[in-house]
Parts: structure tokens; sequence; C-alpha cells
């Protein structure tokens, strides 16, 4: 047996030569013995080869179209079996890669190991580094989430201001004039194809070149010679083991890689940034005024590139090197600097939730002031990073749920879901004149939503039992989240004051004390058979729970509230409801605040089974039946009411 | 069993070794990649024989292979290329889009935010009715039709929001402010390179049996190219 296998290992060698080779690569000599410091250029071998076979996995999940890219990055990331490990592996090997190549730069810089004959290497090196940004450039965008779409949009519209030919390059790399799946096939090609071919080409004559001049030592040498194998292997071995350690351990600590939601094309994220070890380029751009950014974007950068590449030929005299050395301390510590200065603008406000005034209190009133704008642009990139991390969080709940991701993807799990789109649809149509907010209990994701100056109803909890309630309170009926607001011709000299009037007159303030009660019993009935007109989802179970009560509420309001009430009078005198639907001329109160009744009042306050002529500003948003002629189409009325009654879809786990 | 390296080596007439196809016979490459030479000896290291074809004829032979070779690569390099230079071929046309209804639009002066919906192309998906950007609307008191400024900065394509506290547009990215009026709040001092981009607005009657006409607004939504002071359309 032994000497079958030593017969073919005999057989292979002289085949193929492969001892020979085995030799060559593992018995090179080391001048001076192995050393810790020699160990950064195999590191960086190890990270590309673990990019490779990370990337390989990923690539057997991954599919790369707008409508399967982020859909089918989730699926890695939370249903396959060590999917996030991998992906996070990748994803922080990466960053590792950049930092590693920052050190070996340096390094060989340092030593001066650029100088002949190994200046052909060290151009090669900076190719291969070149080649290596490019690739955490296309990467970024490959999962299609909003982070990496708006991201690499600034890229390749920057791209567009490249001298000459701008305009073409931005064309090729985009697949057109704008973000498609041309742009996922393209990115894709080049970061799976292209660029890792590239690579591995240039890496094999770099390691040629490497073995051809041997390592660069320090005169006097440290210690013997010694051979490649074990000594030095042992010690790159245990970098790399060093390097895996702490990636795995980043990827662990953050359970895979951050997965915003995903890529909108309507809707801008205003917290895009590069990675951060673009950071300073980012940043670098903010001191160039437009017609001055060609400077930023190119020029700088690129006379930058250009002294990298002479640097083995200003290297010869000893000032030259001198000046390499320090050339490049500057431009790291410049990188640094602009990278610390570019979180600082991001960060400064602290929360997203910081107001100006506690910003002043910190900081004294002067160089609050000087800051004014830069808080601001930071408050909108802590509330922009905030609400896209809910909003992540919600469509992954969505997609994680029974409902799954539809074949269109998950941005319809976007756009269909009332939950995201409701705010964003009320600031648009309806929070010029309407305010959505518990006083109590202010939501700090729905900020934008007050209206400081409203002119129509706060709508927080519409239909509610609560909401109803209010709407029943003497104290509150006339104020301004309810028919107070102001302007409003429910209250004061107002026209139409009757409601306000009948509940405060419900309450006469010489109401004996008994009477008062049972006048409150009585509303607190119609308010709950009110509220269970709407049918409200989250009310659901109360409502079930309280049929007695609803039903009685429901005879009050039919008539026999006026044997309890000074007036005399009931909601049926003046609303149509139940055994009188044709009594009355103020909006009817059969399924008051449901889905439908929102929704055709909406459409059209001013029909009669509404306001009529006594509509207040409130526009007909949809009172045609051709939808050409509308403002608002049937879609976006059903998200818009679904939200105000907090009707959307709640996931459960599968 | 004998593993031998002449196997499978076929002889020619005069006894030499067919150049091409022997793969179990060493292959040694001298620096000319067009004379190869073979070891069919077995011992390693021994000089091979070589085959150096006469001058005249090598030159005929190189300049054929080096053209066959070239047409046999650049055909399907040739190929890619197309395909992936496309996108410069296709011109895509500005659409005219229905924005909203001018009766959304009051005189005052404020700028109004509206999605820009139309039908939607996408290599080889046709997308009804998709958001492909967003403007902002404004009309001046006791003006009859708004101006429409298109939400995508100038700079680098972000989207600006409107800040109504401050009576600006801000851009999220890279900082730059613009009046209401669109022109940069710091003028060639911003790093905005030109003012937000103005785009024509036309208004069309629809009239509406037994009432009113509708008034819709419509936009040419032009895309233009960011980071250049002046406009021009990406198409």
């Amino acid at each position: 047996m032994r000497k079958l296998a030593s017969n073919l290992v005999d057989w292979l060698d002289s085949r193929s030569g492969f001892r020979g080779v085995m030799r060559e690569a593992l018995y090179e000599q080391v001048p001076g013995g192995a050393r810790w410091r020699y160990v950064w250029g195999s590191t960086l071998v190890m990270a590309f080869v673990t990019q490779l076979i990370t990337g390989i996995f990923l690539w057997m999940a991954y599919s790369p179209s707008t409508q399967t890219a982020w859909e089918s990055v989730f699926y890695i990331q939370f249903d396959m079996e060590g999917g996030w490990l991998l992906r996070g592996i990748h994803h922080f090997m990466a960053q590792a890669m950049i930092v590693l190549l920052a050190i070996h730069f340096v390094q060989v810089v340092w030593d001066g190991a650029y100088r002949a004959p190994r200046e052909l290497n060290f151009l090669l090196g900076l190719i291969l580094m070149l080649i290596v940004l490019g690739l955490s450039l296309t990467g970024y965008l490959l999962p299609w989430d909003q982070k990496g779409y708006w991201a690499t949009n600034v890229g390749t519209e920057l791209a567009s201001q490249t001298p000459l030919a701008g305009g073409a390059i931005r064309k090729l790399v985009v697949g057109g004039n704008s973000y498609g799946h041309l742009t996922l096939t393209r990115f894709f090609a080049l970061h799976a194809g292209i660029l890792p071919g590239a690579l591995i080409a240039f890496l094999a004559i770099h390691l040629a070149l490497f073995r051809r001049h041997g390592i660069t030592v320090k005169e006097p040498k440290a210690g013997p010679d010694v051979t490649f194998w074990p000594d030095q292997v042992l010690k790159d071995s245990v970098a790399a083991l060093g390097v895996l350690a702490a990636v795995v351990g980043l990827a662990v600590y953050y359970h895979g890689a951050e997965l915003t939601a995903p890529a909108d094309p309507a809707n801008n994220y205003a917290a895009a940034r590069p990675e951060w070890y673009f950071l300073f380029l980012f940043q670098f751009l903010k001191w160039f005024p437009g017609q001055m950014e060609v400077w930023g974007a190119f020029i700088i950068p690129g006379v930058v590139v250009g002294v990298l590449f002479l640097m083995p030929w200003i290297g010869r005299w000893k000032v030259g090197h001198v000046f390499n050395v320090l050339f490049l301390f500057v431009l790291l510590g410049g990188a640094a600097l602009l990278t610390v200065q570019a979180i600082c603008d991001d960060t400064m406000a602290g929360t997203a939730d910081a107001t100006f005034e506690e910003y002043k209190n910190k900081f004294g009133k002067e160089t609050a002031e000087e800051n004014k704008q830069a808080f601001a642009a930071s408050l909108d990139f802590l509330k922009a990073k905030r609400d896209a991390q809910h909003a992540a969080e919600r469509v992954i709940a969505l997609a994680r749920s029974d409902l799954g991701i539809p074949p269109t993807g998950a941005l319809a799990l976007v756009y269909d879901d009332p939950y995201l789109q409701g705010p964003l649809l009320f600031k648009q149509y309806c929070a010029s004149c309407h305010n959505y907010v518990d006083w109590k209990n202010p939501d700090p994701l729905l900020s934008d939503l007050v209206n400081p100056a409203p002119t129509a109803p706060n709508l927080h909890g519409v239909g509610s039992r609560k909401w109803a309630a209010a709407l029943l309170d003497p104290e509150q009926v006339g104020g301004p989240d309810y028919l107070g607001y102001p302007g409003s011709p429910f209250v004061g000299d107002g026209d139409n004051t009757e409601m306000v009037e009948f509940v405060q007159e419900c309450f006469g303030e010489d109401l004996p004390a008994a009477e008062r009660e049972k006048v409150e019993a009585a509303f607190q009935k119609i308010a709950m058979a009110l509220s269970a007109e709407a049918k409200l989802p989250a009310q659901a179970a109360a409502d079930a729970d309280d049929q007695r009560a609803i039903a009685e509420g429901r005879a009050l309001m039919e008539g026999g509230l006026a044997d309890l009430v000074e007036s005399g009078s009931s909601c049926t005198d003046c609303h149509p409801f139940g055994k009188h639907p044709d009594d009355g001329e103020s909006p009817v109160l059969d399924g008051y605040m449901s889905r439908q009744w929102m929704i055709d009042f909406v459409r059209n306050p001013e029909d009669a089974r509404f306001y009529g002529d006594i509509n207040d500003r409130m526009p007909a948003f949809a009172p045609h039946e051709d939808p050409q002629l509308n403002q608002l189409d049937e879609k976006t009325l059903g998200l818009i009411v679904d939200w105000l009654r907090g009707d959307w879809y709640r996931p459960v786990r599968p | 069993m004998r593993l031998d390296g002449q196997r499978g080596v076929e002889l020619e007439a005069g006894g030499q070794p067919k150049q091409w196809g022997n793969y179990c016979g060493r292959m040694v490459h001298s620096f000319n990649p067009l004379v190869t030479t073979m070891d069919n000896s077995k011992q390693p290291g021994e000089r091979p024989d070589q085959i150096v074809p006469a001058a005249k004829e090598k030159n005929r032979r190189s300049f054929f292979a080096i053209l066959a070779g070239a047409i046999a690569m650049l055909g399907p390099i040739g190929a890619g290329i197309c395909t992936f230079l496309s996108p410069l071929f296709r011109q895509t046309q500005s659409p005219a889009v229905r924005v909203g209804l001018l009766s959304q639009v009051p005189d005052d002066g404020e700028p109004h935010f509206f999605s820009v919906v139309t039908d939607w192309q996408d290599a080889w998906n046709r997308y009804p009715r998709q958001k492909i950007g967003a403007v902002y609307l404004i009309r001046q008191p006791g003006a009859n039709a708004p101006i429409a400024f298109t939400a995508k900065c100038p700079h680098a394509g972000c989207s600006i929001g409107y800040s109504a506290a401050e009576g600006v547009f801000k851009c999220p990215c890279h900082t730059s402010v613009f009046n209401i009026d669109g022109t940069r709040a710091q003028g060639d001092e911003e790093v905005a390179p030109r003012d937000m981009d103005l785009l024509d607005v036309s208004l069309e009657e629809l009239a509406v049996e037994g009432g009113d006409p509708v008034i819709e607004i419509w936009v040419n939504f032009v895309d233009y190219q960011t980071g250049r002071s002046t406009k021009m359309p990406t198409t």
C-alpha cells in the first residue's frame, strides 16, 4: 500500500515536476530568520483567498436583478443555515483587507522596498490595491439595499464628471441612464469576474517577482538564514488565524452584515454614506464648491495616485525616500482626519431626538450658533438613519412573516404596507392641515407629522374608543385636536356649532351629581358604540367583549339619550344612524370611521352622506369616477386610511 | 505497472516524434514561443533536439499564426464589447408626465412635493406606473401655472428636501442649500455647481360633465447630468 502511494507520488512528480515546485516554494531562503514583520503580505493573500471562498459560496445563492438581489441576500442572511456567518465573514474580511493593505503599503514604503530592482513589483502592488478598492466599491451595491444603492449612486454620478468621457463612462457602468437590472449584472460581473480575475493574474506576477527578488532585509541581519518552511510559514499562519479570528468575531458580534431596506429609487436615503474607508473622499468633496469639484474628485486624487506610482524613482535619492515616507504619512494622517471629521459632522447632534436648545446648553450659545447649519444637517442624518433602520426592520419582519416576499420583489412589500407608506402619504397629502400626534406619548418616528399650526382635527387614533370619548367630552370636543382647531366653523362664532354646544350642554354646570353620573355613563356607552362602528382591528377583541354595552350605546344614540339630557335630543336628531337612516343632515354614523366610510369621506367630504354644503376646507381627493381626474388613486387612499385606522399586517414569525 | 514517459509517443517516418500533440514527453519552452522543443529522452536536463524552421518559412507561418490567432480572439471579444457598449447606442426620451392637478397647488408661493409616476422600462421588465423621481411645484400668488423644480440635486443626484421652517431646499448628501427660487444659497461657493433645474410645465384642461373643468399639470421630466455648471440632458 505504502509502496503504491510512493509510486503514485513518483509518477505525479515525473509527469508534473511538482516536487521541484514545492521545493522552490517552501524552501526559499529567508535571510536573517523568520520575522513577524514579514507576515503582512501573506495575511493579505489569505484574506483574498477567504474572499474567493466565501464569495463563491455567496454566489451560489445570489441572484443579480432588481427583483432578486435584495431578496436573495435576505435569504442568505436570514434563512440559509450559516448564511449570516458566510456573509459576515465576506463583509468584514473586505474591511480587514483594506487595513492589511495599508499596513503592507506603509511597511514597503518605510523600508524603501520599492527601490531597484523591485520597482515593477511595487507598481504591481499599487495596481492590486486599486483592484481591491474596486472590489469593495462594486460589492457595496450588490445587496441592492437603500444604503448601497444611494451611496453607489453618488459614486456613479461623480464618475459622470470624469473629464471628456464622463457621461459615457457612467452610462457604461450603470448600463443605461438609470439604475436597474443591468447595473446589477454589470457590477456583479466586475465584482465576481473581471476584478478577481485581474487580481489573481496580478497577484501571481506580484508573488513571482517577490520570489525573484526576495525579501528586503535590514542589515545587519537579526539572525541566521532559515527557509520559508516551516518557521516563516508558522508565523504567517498564526497571523492569518489572528486576522480570521478578528473577522469571525466581528461577524458573530454583528450577526452577519447589515441589510437595510430594499433599494427604492423613489425614496432617497438621506443617510447614505460610503464604507468607512471611503469616507475621507466623501468628506474631501465637501471642500470643493461646484466648479472646483473636478479637483476634489479627479485631479487631486489623480495626482496623489500618480505620486504613489512614481515613488520608486523619487526614492532613488535619500531625500526622495524621506519625501515618500512623509508624503505617505501626511496622506494617511489626512485621510484619518477627514474620516474623523466626516463621522463627527454626521453625529454631532448626538441623537435623532436632540434639540438645538439642548445643544446650546451643552456647548454654549456662541459655539452652537456657529454650528447651527451643521447641527441641523447632523440631525437630519441621524433621523434618516433611524428611520431607515426602522423601515429595514419592518420589511425584514414582513419578509420573514407568513406574507413572504412576492415574485415582484420585496419593494412590493414596502409599497403595499400601510405602516410604512401611511406616514409618507399623510405627510404629502394631509399634514398641511391635519395633525397626527399623541401628545402624551409622541412617537419620535412620526415627528415629521406634527403640524404646529393645524387647520383641521388631529387624526391620531381616529375612530378608537379614546378618540370617540374625547369627541363626546365637553372639555375636549371644542379643543384644538377635535372640532376647535383654528378657523373651525364648529366652535365660537362659527356657523355650525351645534355639535360642540350639544355635548357641552349635556354636561351643564348646574347638573346634579347623580344626573351627571348617568349622562357620563351614557356617553361612555355611546363612545363604545360609535367606536364599534369603525371595526378597528386593534379593538376587535374589546368590541366583542363589550357587546352588551355597545348595544345599549346604540340604543342611546338611536333616541334613548333624549330621555337623559336636558336638550331632549340624541344623535339621530342630526345624524342618520341605525333605525333612523334618513334623519338629519350631519355625517352618517353607520360605519363611522370604518374603512369604507373613511375612503368615501376622503373621496368627497361634500357628499350628502357627509358634510354636504357645510364642509369646512377639506378637499375632495377623489370625487370623480374617472381616476384620471382625481388627486388620489384607489390604492393611495386605501393606504392612508388603513394606516390611520392602525390596520396593517402584524407579522407572526413562522 | 510500468510508468513510462514514452508511452503514446507517435513516431514520424524519420524517427522524430511529432511536434504537437504529445503530452507525455516533457515540453520545454524556449524564450521563442514559436519554437517548441521536445525532450524525448528520459533523462531530465539533457539538451533536447530542436526543430528550427527555415527563416522565410518561419516569417510566413508567424504572420499567419498571429493573424489567425488574433481573428480567433477578436471575434468573441468584439461581440462582447458590442453588447457591453449597447447602453451608449440607446437614447432615452424624457417623458412628459402628469404630476397632479392644478387644484393641488395653491398660489401660496410655497413648494409642493409631487412624485413623478410613469411607465418605466428596465432592461427586460416593463413597470407600469413607477415613481421615477419627484418635483417641487411652486405657484406664485396670482400666477396661472406653477413652476417645477426637479428634486434631483445638480451636484451628485441625491434627492433634495424642503425645509419649511427655514424656507430653503437642502440636499442631505453634501449639504448644498438652495433658496426657494432654486438659486444656490451661497452662489458659486455652494457645493452644487448650478442652481436647481427647472422643468417645463404645461397645463391641460379636462372637461368634466356637469362641472368645472379639471386642470392637469404636466411636466417634461428631463433627467439632467449632475456635477456640471450647465444643464445637459443625460439622454
